[in-house]
């Protein structure tokens, strides 16, 4: 009897060990809650969902703009006519539609580069609230990305050369600082990828001597209408 | 039966030894886990909490502020609808609103597509091993989009944030913000797209290069599957901008 006692005595155990190293092991696993961030993450998040929250409260506060704007026109007999074309406007240019200018960064790039490198500084461009991004002459829409090609790298089936440049129309004191933070994107860039990067920012009274005081960079020449995806009525 | 009793006699004494041993590892076993939960307790006690705390205020912030916009902009959709002028003209130009509406992904969509997840490693993290190795990466989401959308996909989501120009995913720390959202693991992603596009996703090196890799070397967990109609949300935010002045017609 002592025996199989002692056995189902050591298979209980057994499962309790088992059971509490579970639970071991799952507390010391991914940071899931908040309070497992840690202080510095924490601030960071905080700094970013703050930014967020205002880049929503000014849509908000746009989307409330537009309901007057029509319902002045309304009152005014003039017709909605103007205040659709400004939206028209508006979100052809936010999608990549329309050809826009304005002030921001040139990234001007010489050396091997890879897509995957492309790609993350369009991220942090668009993370450091770049309004519109263009690669050469390819601007840079939500489906752009740069890949592998047979023969060199591409964006949008576009070949991109060894020396190219990025350009990024929005705050140019916001992105150049984004980009310049130490262990920012361009100096983890020079670190390992063995390429010039020079930064440039564009924009009147920047005080950089011969520097453009705006860029204009184009339209896509993508077709964004989908083909299979159908609006929601 | 001198040896049947020397092995009794074996038995007798190593069963309380083995059950000695074995409450001896619970009881370290119980006192680490009690203790680390102790002090993470205690870690985030103060500071941290604050902190915390801050951040589901600002989550709650933007739910609101989320809700709202999507009435708003309801609303000002209804205006436009219902607006007077030469109803030609107006259908028109409603018409290309729409139009372009749909292609800054501010409209919700549906469509076939797939559904691609992917979530943390349910392996147990080797001793000397980083455990940021076994946990889902803002570069594996990176890669999987940048896949997708060169295999031909027309609108994605990442659990319910639809990526439009201009969506970021950015990583703080081991979190990921996308557009404007804290979004936690499993990840979602799901794509309108052509048939094929599932097959070429599985097949393109932006995938295979690098995310396809650390999902076999650390067995981070890994699905996908393709969909005869998926339900794609509008992004909801800021679309005014301050920088950039639109010049010229379309090309």
């Amino acid at each position: 009897m002592r025996g199989p006692l002692a056995w189902l005595s050591l298979f209980l155990v057994g499962a309790l060990i088992g059971i509490l190293l579970v639970g071991q092991l799952r507390s010391q696993n991914r940071p899931q809650e908040l309070t497992s961030l840690t202080a510095q993450e924490l601030s960071a998040l905080i700094e970013t969902q703050s930014a967020r929250n205002r880049e929503l409260r000014a849509g908000l506060s746009e989307a409330r703009d537009r309901l007057r704007e029509y319902t002045l026109a309304d009152a005014r007999g003039s017709g909605a006519r103007e205040v659709t074309e400004e939206d028209l406007a508006r979100i052809a240019a936010f999608a990549g539609l329309l050809p826009v200018e304005g002030q921001g960064v040139t990234v001007a790039i010489d050396g091997a580069l890879d897509a995957i490198a492309v790609n993350d500084l369009v991220n942090e461009l668009r993370n450091a609230g770049a309004e519109a991004i263009a690669v050469d002459d390819v601007r840079i829409t939500a489906r752009s990305v740069a890949v592998q090609g047979a023969r060199n790298m591409e964006v949008d089936g576009e070949e991109i050369g060894r020396a190219f440049t990025i350009r990024a129309i929005g705050s140019p004191e916001g992105l150049m600082s984004t980009l310049q933070r130490p262990g920012g994107i361009i100096s983890q860039l020079e670190q390992f990828v063995d390429a010039t990067i020079t930064l440039t920012p564009v924009g009147p009274a920047l005080g950089v001597a011969g520097a453009p005081e705006i860029m204009r960079l184009p339209a896509t020449r993508l077709e964004l209408q989908p083909e299979v995806a159908r609006r929601v009525p | 039966m001198e040896a049947r009793l020397r092995g009794d006699g074996r038995g007798t004494r190593a069963g309380p030894l083995s059950l000695a041993l074995a409450l001896v590892v619970i009881g370290f076993v119980g006192v680490v886990q009690w203790d680390s939960s102790a002090a993470r307790e205690e870690f985030t006690t103060s500071a941290q909490q604050a902190l915390a705390r801050q951040v589901l205020a600002l989550e709650r912030e933007q739910a609101a502020l989320r809700e709202q916009i999507a009435e708003a902009e309801a609303d000002v959709r209804r205006e436009q609808d219902e607006s007077e002028g030469s109803q030609a003209a107006l259908e028109e130009l409603n018409g290309r609103l729409e139009a372009a509406r749909v292609a800054a992904g501010l409209t919700e969509v549906r469509g076939p597509g797939l559904i691609v997840e992917i979530a943390d490693s349910k392996r147990v993290v080797p001793a000397g091993d980083n455990p940021a190795n076994y946990i889902v990466l803002v570069d594996d989401l990176r890669d999987i989009v940048t896949a997708l959308w060169a295999s031909g996909a027309e609108a994605i989501t990442i659990n319910g944030e639809r990526l439009v120009a201009s969506s970021s995913i950015y990583g703080v720390g081991s979190s990921v913000l996308v557009n404007t959202a804290f979004l936690q693991p499993p990840f979602r992603i799901e794509a309108i797209a052509r048939g094929e596009t599932h097959d070429r996703f599985l097949a393109h090196p932006a995938f295979l290069g690098r995310a396809a890799r650390r999902i076999d070397a650390y067995g981070l967990e890994f699905a996908t599957a393709p969909d005869d109609e998926l339900e794609l949300p509008a992004f909801l935010g800021a679309t005014r901008l301050r920088w950039a002045v639109p010049s010229g017609e379309a090309s």
